[in-house]
């Protein structure tokens, strides 16, 4: 089991990226509060929690995500808001490598 | 044409690019008082130093500067610090607006506190306070471009880490190995089976054994053992069927000196491939976890910095404060 995030206070070395089965998982328990959004620096667009949501596991990325994805920075600002201690750069790094793969014509 | 366009659609956006550029007339606007504010101040300083005898740091204008860029620098500090750590109900995209403003004012104060020195290095406090003002503005723009670069460095690890289908690729490696470890140790100890054999004539000892191995030695039955007299005349140049069957699977496991067989971790053969991709993945996690120190100790250097430069500038203040203090009480 891999660990991820920022996690406050923990000074042991942790892994940014999850698996698509938790990744799904996570998304599934989103509540799509939108305060991991509201807390994001690199958010520049007024997306979506529940278009982030749809397009981070599978289908076609709309270009407000995509630019999102590409300006996030994995900076962790988004993990001490939510409520349900979810980890939005880990679903976020799914959406990147996703992207990241489509782009070599995966 | 229409087809093509709707396999696009379904596409969507692809690629992780490193050129990525999102303006907008919010970006214009802030780069517009970047500009408007150093020429203002540029334009300033020239007329000033033709026009006044007394282009120094302690001047009028040299005052002028340092308060404005001492502004631009609070407003840098403060504004971005307490919007991040402010509980007030935001909007998406207020923090990256208060980011570039963020950017905006510190290297407005910085164009600033830089023209407050009037070419005049002298001051030791004064000094070391723009150099820390230079180096939090570099360590800034440093950050920005970590901000772009380690993301996609990340991302290239993860893509390593990960299966096509998302999976933990050292998990799967790590089935597959397992498979094939298992696999030849049971293989193994199915031909190990034969010297503990020992007591029995080899024909018997063959035809015990199961699987592959005994069928493919069932034409050697016991009552054929040695019934034709043994004389030379009769031994034949001709290879003999065992010697045919040599590159059989059952002969797998008998290594001779100048056989592949002879190589280290030939015994199991596709496991090395496997313990490469492993080390491989591991190699990729742990780049992973570097590139994400770096982006979090960049942060906390940046703020170390700003610390630094406050302090400087604090003992700059009162510094100058001694020494002009005197000067202005007995005008």
């Amino acid at each position: 089991m891999l660990k991820t995030g920022f996690e406050s206070g923990a000074n042991s070395v942790v892994m940014l990226h999850k698996t698509v089965p938790q990744v799904a998982q996570e998304l599934h328990a989103c509540i799509g509060c939108n305060e991991c959004l509201l807390a994001c620096p690199a958010a520049t667009d007024s997306i979506t929690i529940d278009v982030l949501n749809r397009e981070t596991l599978a289908g076609p990325i709309s270009v407000p995500v995509a630019r999102f994805a590409r300006s996030c920075y994995q900076c962790g600002a988004c993990i001490a808001p939510c409520p349900v201690g979810l980890h939005r750069d880990a679903m976020m790094m799914w959406l990147k490598v996703r992207m990241l793969r489509s782009g070599w014509g995966e | 044409m229409a087809v093509t366009d709707q396999r696009e659609q379904n596409k969507g956006e692809t690629g992780y690019n490193w050129l990525f550029f999102v303006g907008g007339d919010a970006w214009y606007l802030r780069l517009f008082v970047i500009f408007l504010g150093a020429a203002a101040g540029g334009i300033f300083y020239v007329w000033y130093t033709q026009h006044s005898n007394d282009a120094s740091p302690d001047s009028i204008a040299g005052y002028t500067y340092a308060i404005i860029g001492t502004i631009f620098l609070l407003l840098a500090t403060v504004l971005y610090s307490l919007n991040r750590r402010s509980h007030k109900k935001r909007t998406v995209g207020q923090l990256h607006r208060s980011l570039n403003w963020h950017i905006c004012f510190g290297v407005l104060g910085l164009v600033f506190l830089f023209l407050h020195s009037f070419g005049n290095f002298n001051l030791r406090s004064g000094t070391y306070a723009l150099y820390g003002m230079i180096a939090l503005t570099l360590s800034g723009a440093v950050g920005r471009f970590l901000d772009r670069l380690i993301p996609r460095l990340i991302t290239g690890e993860v893509h390593k880490a990960l299966t096509v289908m998302g999976d933990d690729r050292m998990e799967t490696i790590s089935q597959k190995l397992q498979a094939i470890v298992v696999h030849n140790t049971q293989d193994l100890h199915g031909f190990a089976s034969v010297p503990g054999e020992k007591s029995h004539t080899a024909s018997t000892s063959l035809v015990s054994l199961s699987g592959p191995v005994s069928s493919d030695f069932s034409f050697m039955h016991k009552d054929q053992a040695l019934q034709t007299p043994w004389d030379l005349a009769y031994i034949s140049l001709e290879a003999t069927p065992q010697e045919l069957s040599r590159e059989a699977n059952h002969y797998r496991f008998i290594p001779d000196k100048k056989s592949e067989l002879t190589r280290p971790g030939a015994l199991m053969p596709g496991a090395q491939e496997h313990i490469s991709e492993l080390q491989e993945v591991e190699q990729a996690m742990q780049r992973e976890i570097f590139y994400r120190y770096v982006i979090r100790y960049w942060r906390k250097f940046h703020v170390l910095l700003a610390l630094l430069m406050l302090a400087l500038t604090l003992w700059h203040i009162i510094y100058a404060g001694q020494l002009l203090l005197p000067v202005l009480l007995h005008r």
